[in-house]
């Protein structure tokens, strides 16, 4: 089975479209209520297992010429561990409306932190997420910077670190652990410590 | 934190925070572990330490002036970086490097993979308390620094690719440098290999530490060494070759354990495997052009500016307004030190990048960490960190 076929069966399985921006590759443009459904169609019952999750990456096309559509969308990149060489992408366009989108990180380990970019960079939420917070930006950080409305050289006052207790107890409860009783720190204001030692 | 383990008996775990700024942390990488004595028994990390907003950043320049900014992703190996991106932009324009080039990149390619392993392999052994070794691996990188200098005017950040070419020729007797650098480079595997790997202290901190299997890895979007170590023979200059990597007599190491000294021992063999490529390349080495003729893509030679009308407003739109790149989305991974390094690239047809996201082979390899040390000594955690090789400039772009 070639990409292209994949392509054929997605078509005629969820009705997805091609996205024919993309001249060099295959990318499939599905809807964000199908999306779950079909990635798992393409990590276990296709002929080609796609069984890697290259990359996510969001898109904002505030300013791009001419463009109808959602403003936002979310990219999917695909690879095959079985069959070197098979790539396919699938695109799942957001309104800003509705900026939701369905996890996939119960699929692909690695789709936890990248929804967490995408989040972080552009608040598009993924739905189901165990944990969507940001990952490259700063706790205290307003915004998402890589939208196009985001002034490039706008500053912000960031004056804390991470606040990282109640993560780390969530991670223990996820290996079966139970918390019987908290550390100190944790029982510290959460909002005081969050917006930090310094005020702007 | 007082807490119930899984059998119901109750632990007090100490919460013990390590980095950012930690010197085995190379960059600035942050975890929290709960430890028990000892024992980490659960882990989470932090990143973004070194985020600057590279891809906001490429968004304000032309396409031409995101090259020097993708030196700072990967900086062990920044002419990789350089040509990976160029290559995405070449294939977007749909055109032929000449001959010339393409047997120069892959001779600086490899160089520079040599060079990161080099870095990987020395720096995983001084945060273990090994310094000889270090010193054995840095011999054959300064050579390599050198050549780095003499080639492209800079040791680090080199700026080396152009998109439809390189940014020079190289120089007279580029040869001869490489050809004593691999000579030394043979001779420091052999130091490095007597170090290592009958080393009681060496095995007794790497072997069966930091595991990780084939599946797992796989499920994670590991690639590169890291998961290579594990047992795939996954690597993209023999599956979706470019350069004519294919035509060139080398194999894809492969590890069988995926621990930590599965994941060092993969590195030394590639650069084995690299001295053996550039030295085929050397050979294929012969004079032409390196630039394609072409003003829409690379601008046109400096000297052609005072001869010719036609140069002249080549290099003045190109430098202006910029290349113009097909309208389109692409994405397009290359084999770097780390892994695939991936560059989704956005264009409207203008001059300007409308989006260009890049997929950090590191940060993959980050996101399994706490798979990786939970469980382990916390003495531990820092050869397993060495021997992921995390380059924070690319993990937080």
């Amino acid at each position: 089975m070639t990409v292209e076929e994949i392509f054929a069966a997605l078509e005629e399985k969820f009705g997805v479209k091609r996205e024919m921006h993309d001249k060099w590759g295959v990318t499939a443009i599905v809807s964000a209520s199908y999306l779950h459904n079909v990635v798992q169609f393409l990590k276990d019952e296709t002929g080609i297992k796609f069984d890697m999750l290259v990359d996510i990456a969001g898109i904002d096309y505030l300013t791009y010429p001419n463009h109808e559509g959602p403003r936002y969308a979310v990219a999917y990149a695909f690879k095959s561990m079985e069959n070197p060489g098979a790539r396919i992408r699938l695109k799942v366009l957001v309104s800003e409306e509705d900026l939701k989108v369905p996890t996939i990180s119960d699929l692909y380990a690695n789709a936890n932190w990248y929804e967490r970019e995408v989040y972080d960079l552009f608040g598009i939420v993924f739905q189901g997420h165990p944990d969507l917070r940001r990952l490259l930006n700063h706790v205290e950080f307003v915004g998402h910077p890589l939208r196009k409305d985001y002034p490039a050289q706008k500053r912000q006052w960031l004056s804390t670190n991470d606040y990282l207790l109640p993560e780390l107890e969530k991670r223990l409860e996820t290996l079966g652990y139970r918390v019987v009783q908290r550390s100190k720190e944790v029982e510290t204001n959460d909002n005081e410590f969050l917006e930090g030692s310094i005020k702007a | 934190m007082i807490v119930l383990d899984p059998n119901g008996e109750k632990l007090n775990l100490m919460p013990l925070n390590v980095g950012p700024s930690h010197p085995a942390t190379h960059g600035c990488l942050r975890f929290l572990a709960a430890m028990d004595g000892e024992t980490i028994v659960a882990s989470v990390e932090e990143i973004g330490y070194l985020h600057r907003g590279f891809e906001k950043m490429v968004e304000r320049g032309t396409w031409q002036q995101v090259v020097p900014y993708t030196d700072r992703l990967n900086y062990c190996s920044a002419i990789m970086n350089n040509i990976a991106f160029c290559r995405t932009v070449e294939n977007m324009f749909g055109v032929e490097i000449p001959e010339r080039t393409k047997v120069l990149r892959v001779i600086v390619n490899e160089l520079s993979r040599i060079n990161d392993h080099f870095v990987c392999v020395a720096a995983a052994f001084q945060d273990l308390g090994g310094t000889t070794p270090f010193m054995y691996a840095f011999n054959p990188r300064e050579e390599i620094m050198c050549i780095w200098e003499k080639l492209t005017g800079a040791r680090l950040t080199n700026s080396f690719a152009r998109i439809g070419g390189l940014s020079r020729d190289s120089y007279e007797g580029f040869e001869q440098d490489v050809l004593a650098a691999l000579n030394s480079t043979e001779k420091a595997l052999k130091d490095l290999h007597a170090c290592l790997d009958r080393n009681r202290i060496f095995l007794d901190r790497t072997v069966g530490i930091g595991k990780i299997s084939a599946e797992k890895a796989i499920s994670y979007g590991w690639t590169g060494p890291c998961l290579r170590a594990s047992g795939v023979a996954s690597d993209l200059r023999k599956d979706e070759p470019y350069y004519d990597y294919e035509t060139y007599d080398w194999e894809v190491v492969v590890g069988t354990q995926g621990d930590c000294n599965d994941r060092l021992q993969v590195r030394l063999a590639e650069i084995e495997e690299s001295v053996k490529i550039v030295r085929q390349a050397l050979k294929r080495l012969a004079p032409g052009p390196v630039d394609i003729v072409d003003p829409r893509i690379r601008v046109p030679a400096h000297k052609l500016a005072y001869q010719d009308m036609e140069g002249l407003i080549g290099r003045f739109k190109s430098v202006y307004e910029g290349i113009r790149v097909p309208e389109g989305e692409y994405y397009c991974g290359s084999e770097c030190a780390n892994g695939e390094l991936g560059f989704t690239i956005i264009s409207d047809g203008s001059g300007h990048p409308y989006r260009i996201k890049v997929r950090p082979p590191c940060l993959t390899q980050f996101a399994a960490f706490h798979e990786l040390v939970e469980g382990g000594l916390l003495a531990d955690s820092m050869a397993v960190l060495s021997g992921l090789n995390i380059i924070a400039g690319e993990l937080d772009r």
